[in-house]
């Protein structure tokens, strides 16, 4: 990207005269040996980190992956001397960052540290700026000067930077916060910056922006960068060296080709397996790491992953396999500590397949279920400045879903998406036009964080038995409670527990139990699966499929990701700023995206082996729709009629698909539709 | 990432649509306090254990008072103006002769057990107001809260003055005085959590299940106020001591024999140069009570944030 370049081709700062004058000091900028970090939540020490050896050398850029609860972020913390001293940290071993011994340093040596020779960047800008202080005064605050800051706004892509010095966290997009904590963690020339997940919070086009800048970064600033994300594709965008955590314990590192093209480690093989991607089959039922036996790990001196591991043997329950060099090279970086990561070479990495599905039954193309035309949903909102202002959530939507049928709807935020699930939910009440479609509890939701959707005082027991009618004899909803915790993968014992007592993917389990004891005739999901670990959402998407099939029900389903969208979706229905800008069969949509918006979608989605093209701009505020098409700000192919003309961005058919079957037809909403 | 689009004038959330959610509160109340609970450590522990057992143990003792004073407590039972430990009287004898330790123990009893009845009593009435109010939304919100605000807005002291001396004195009348005053205060804190309770996506979830308004009323949004309600009310108890106290010291409490901390100290005071326990004793008892109750209620706090 062209910002990136202007990092350099402004002028020197006296800064960037004294790098060039004294060099760095040589050797790695973090050495990690041996590190163990144990933490004390609620009087109980726990060991969360177990000898993590890494070094992390000057201008390298080293992606750490791992799911909930594999340490990688007590590890940020560390690296940043940031452990939080209410939890009475304990650090066993080489902890030295940026020249510095953090395990012995005073706090004011960490903290000069800190603000030279260190950066950070968190995942949720709005909470890690303050929201009470100018973005540009927070920059300065680290950069030294409001040239300083405004030079490095600029850097990092913020449009007219002068203009926004003055605003506050909560008046810039969640792309333009996150670019302001990238340009104050580079402030200041630091020497590391660790950034925790920084795009998880972000939109797919807007991601790959951000991806495309910390990338950049380093190669115009050569400060080392340690990434830190749960999303081994995310990862494989920028990092030059990858290491993969389990359980507070390095399990596999290795260039980023070496660990994605022959990974040794089995979980890393099982990350790789339960990645969605835009190719995974779709025929088949998705592979995902067995979930964790209940009471393994922690304990024992074998293997952590043995219980999940499909290649364990008996050794791997006695001893704990260290890290350990592959191949004939001591000096390679690629290792991994696995008893069997010899043998497990090659076609062990293979992605699982398992038995493909039965084909669905042809459904009934009766009268649809849902039919919905020309929604419009617009609430009176307040501003960023606090003024009244309308926001058009929905702009004409017309939609029919099939019985039987799933339509996965995609979108960033601000598309709609989510209001439009609401309105066939009968959530939201307040929007014109036509909707047809069950009401009451023949239509059903499931929420995305499953964890504040269940009443968390609530038993599984009290919250299944209270959607079954009333006058049903007790032992008639137990018998129904049970069965249907049964189909979808729970243990009888889960009845008497509470919300919070259950993991992420188990709540959400209890969530379609709810929802589906009683089969409603449409199911609606407002992105489930988005807040789970993958191998965890994966099974969470088979057990939809699954429900759908079985008990007949048709399925609305909100995703921001097109590779769960390819899973789930019969169709995929594309929506940009409150409207549908491409609808079609889900492999014509990913195949043969025909809408500029859908092809840089497609393009935007993070694929190991791929640089994804970021697309420029950021989706324009509901507040204030672009007139025309509302794309065209930011179309690389838009025409100049594009802004004015209103004919011609309905949707309509395109290609030789018969059109007269809804569930066939593929339409967008592109004057140019014409053009392949 | 969802764009679940919230209205600006949905009113979602704690005590929307409201002034600040506190509010000037009148100095001789405190108002919740709702600074961080801290870290938990077994010295705390112990401590807000001890707090408690303390205030179980007044509560006993309070129950108990009859049985425990040593004499009766409105019968002249020794000569008057003896000083303590004399003649067998721990806390020595008023000025006309009445034994001063089972004065304040009866005191005591009506002071302590007539602030815990108008606590409950208030936070009963101002949990179902606020609870209607808070689920309603819409006009019977309106006037639910509109009603309270112009109570909150009378000066409560003066308001529990003037309904005293109207009705004049006696117990129900103390009673009924503190509580018309004391009820709105809980209610507008109950109605800011039932809306931040409506506002979670699990009321939602359980209205598309089709749960029934009553039972998503009862079982969905009722327990979780029922900690916020404790709270408040164990940090407030001690303020209604004080209250009742103030009425009493004004004559406002029970007619002239019956024994009380208030009333006892103000006829004391004439006294404090030549027999000091006389005003002195049932003040200080005031003065402990409401002191020990805030630091129960402070502990209380403490005990149900580390709990959840």
């Amino acid at each position: 990207m062209d910002v990136t370049a202007s990092l350099l081709a402004e002028a020197p700062t006296p800064r960037d005269a004294s790098r060039t004058d004294a060099p760095r000091a040589v050797g790695p900028v973090a050495r990690l040996q041996g590190l163990d970090v144990s933490l004390e939540r609620n009087g109980v020490r726990s060991q969360i980190l177990h000898g993590i050896d890494l070094e992390i050398g000057r201008g390298e850029i080293v992606g750490v992956v791992g799911e909930s609860g594999s340490g990688k972020s007590v590890m940020s913390m560390a690296l940043l001397g940031l452990l939080p001293e209410s939890s009475r940290p304990r650090i066993d071993g080489t902890l030295e960052v940026a020249g510095l011994d953090l395990s012995t340093a005073s706090p004011q040596e960490v903290r000069e540290a800190r603000r030279t020779r260190l950066g950070v960047v968190f995942q949720d800008p709005m909470t890690s700026l303050n929201p009470t202080m100018h973005v540009g005064t927070q920059v300065a605050e680290k950069a030294g000067s409001r040239e300083e800051a405004i030079r490095l706004m600029r850097a990092v892509g913020i449009p007219q930077p002068e203009r926004r010095y003055g605003c506050y966290p909560h008046e810039l997009s969640g792309g333009l916060r996150q670019r302001v904590m990238i340009a104050m963690a580079v402030a200041g020339d630091p020497e590391l910056v660790v950034a925790d997940e920084p795009t998880t919070a972000l939109d797919v086009t807007v991601q790959a922006q951000v991806l495309a800048l910390l990338a950049g970064m380093r190669d115009q600033l050569g400060c080392s960068l340690v990434f830190i994300t749960h999303d081994l594709g995310v990862a494989a965008q920028v990092a030059d060296r990858i290491v993969v955590m389990y359980k507070g314990r390095i399990v596999e590192t290795g260039t980023t080709r070496e660990v994605l093209e022959s990974p040794r480690h089995p979980y890393t093989m099982g990350l790789l397996g339960s990645r969605l991607s835009l190719d995974c089959d779709r025929t088949r039922p998705l592979w995902a790491l067995p979930a964790e036996a209940p009471g393994a790990g922690g304990s024992g001196s074998g293997c952590a992953f043995a219980s999940r591991c499909r290649f364990a043997v008996e050794a791997c329950t006695t001893t704990a396999p260290a890290l350990t060099v592959l191949g004939d090279d001591p000096r390679s970086a690629h290792a991994a500590a696995c008893l069997r990561a010899a043998e497990l070479a090659g076609e062990a990495s293979a992605p699982v397949l398992l038995p493909p599905l039965p084909p669905l039954a042809a459904p009934d193309r009766g009268a649809p279920v849902v039919q919905a035309a020309d929604l419009e949903c617009t609430f009176s909102v307040r501003d960023e400045r606090g003024r009244r202002a309308r926001l058009a959530a929905l702009r004409g939507v017309t939609f029919d879903l099939q019985p039987g049928e799933s339509v996965a709807i995609v979108g960033e935020s601000g598309s709609g998406k989510s209001t439009l699930l609401r309105v066939a939910g009968g959530l939201e009440r307040r929007f014109t036009g036509s909707l047809r479609g069950p009401r009451g509890t023949d239509v059903q939701m499931v929420f995305q964080d499953a964890g504040s959707s269940l009443t968390p005082w609530l038993t599984v027991r009290e919250v299944l038995h209270e959607r079954l009618p009333g006058g049903t004899p007790r032992d008639v909803r137990e018998e129904k409670a049970l069965a249907i915790l049964d189909r979808v993968g729970l243990p009888a014992a889960v009845l008497d527990a509470l919300p919070g007592e259950l993991s992420g993917g188990q709540r959400q389990r209890v969530a379609l139990a709810r929802a589906t004891i009683v089969p409603p005739q449409v199911l609606l999901c407002d992105e489930p699966t988005s807040a789970l670990d993958v191998s965890v959402a994966a099974t969470v998407l088979n057990l939809v499929n699954e429900l759908r099939r079985d008990l007949g029900i048709a399925v609305m389903f909100v995703t921001h990701d097109l590779a769960v969208a390819r899973i789930v979706g019969d169709r995929i229905a594309v929506m940009y700023l409150g409207r549908i800008v491409e609808v079609g069969r889900a492999e014509d949509v990913i195949a043969h995206p025909r809408h500029p918006y859908t092809r840089n979608l497609v393009a935007a989605v993070p694929q190991p082996g791929r640089t994804a093209e970021p697309l420029a701009g950021e989706p324009a505020s509901a507040l204030d729709p672009p007139t025309g098409c509302a794309f065209h700000p930011r179309c690389p192919v838009a025409l100049p009629e594009c802004a004015s003309t209103v004919v011609g961005v309905q949707l309509a058919a395109v290609g030789d698909r018969p059109t007269s079957d809804v569930t066939l037809r593929h339409e967008v909403a592109c004057v140019r539709r014409g053009e392949s | 990432m969802t764009d679940v689009l919230v209205p600006a004038d949905g009113r979602v959330g704690a005590g929307a649509g409201l002034p600040a959610p506190a509010g000037p509160a009148p100095r001789w109340r405190g108002g919740a306090r709702r600074r961080s609970a801290g870290t938990d450590t077994t010295a705390r522990r112990a401590l807000d254990r001890t707090l408690i057992g303390l205030l179980l143990l007044v509560t006993v003792v309070a129950v108990l008072a009859p049985v425990l004073a040593p004499y009766d407590p409105v019968q002249p039972v020794g000569v008057p103006k003896l000083a303590p430990f004399a003649d067998g009287h721990v806390l020595g004898t008023d000025q006309i002769g009445r034994d001063t330790l089972s004065r304040v123990l009866v005191g005591l009893r009506t002071s302590w057990l007539l602030a815990l009845v108008v606590t409950t009593v208030g936070l009963l009435v101002g949990t179902v107001v606020g609870l209607v109010a808070g689920m309603a939304g819409g006009w019977v919100d309106a006037v639910l809260m509109r009603t309270t605000e112009v109570f909150l807005a009378l000066p409560s002291m003066l308001v529990a003055v003037a309904v005293a001396a109207a009705l004049g004195p006696g117990l129900a009348n103390t009673f009924l005085a503190v509580t018309v005053v004391w009820w709105p205060y809980y209610a507008r804190i109950i109605r800011g959590e039932v809306r931040g309770i409506m506002a979670r996506p699990h009321v939602e979830a359980a209205r598309m299940a089709g749960v029934g308004r009553l039972r998503v009323m009862r079982r969905h949004v009722l327990p979780g106020v029922v900690p916020t309600a404790v709270i408040t009310a164990s940090l407030d108890v001690g303020n209604v001591v004080m209250v009742l106290a103030s009425l009493s010291f004004l004559g406002l409490g029970q007619p002239a024999p019956a024994p009380e901390l208030g009333s006892d100290t103000s006829r004391g005071l004439v006294e404090i140069l030549d027999a000091w326990w006389i005003p002195l004793v049932p003040g200080l008892v005031v003065m402990l009570l409401s002191l020990l109750s805030n630091l129960a209620g402070d502990a209380v706090r403490n005990r149900l944030a580390h709990r959840r």
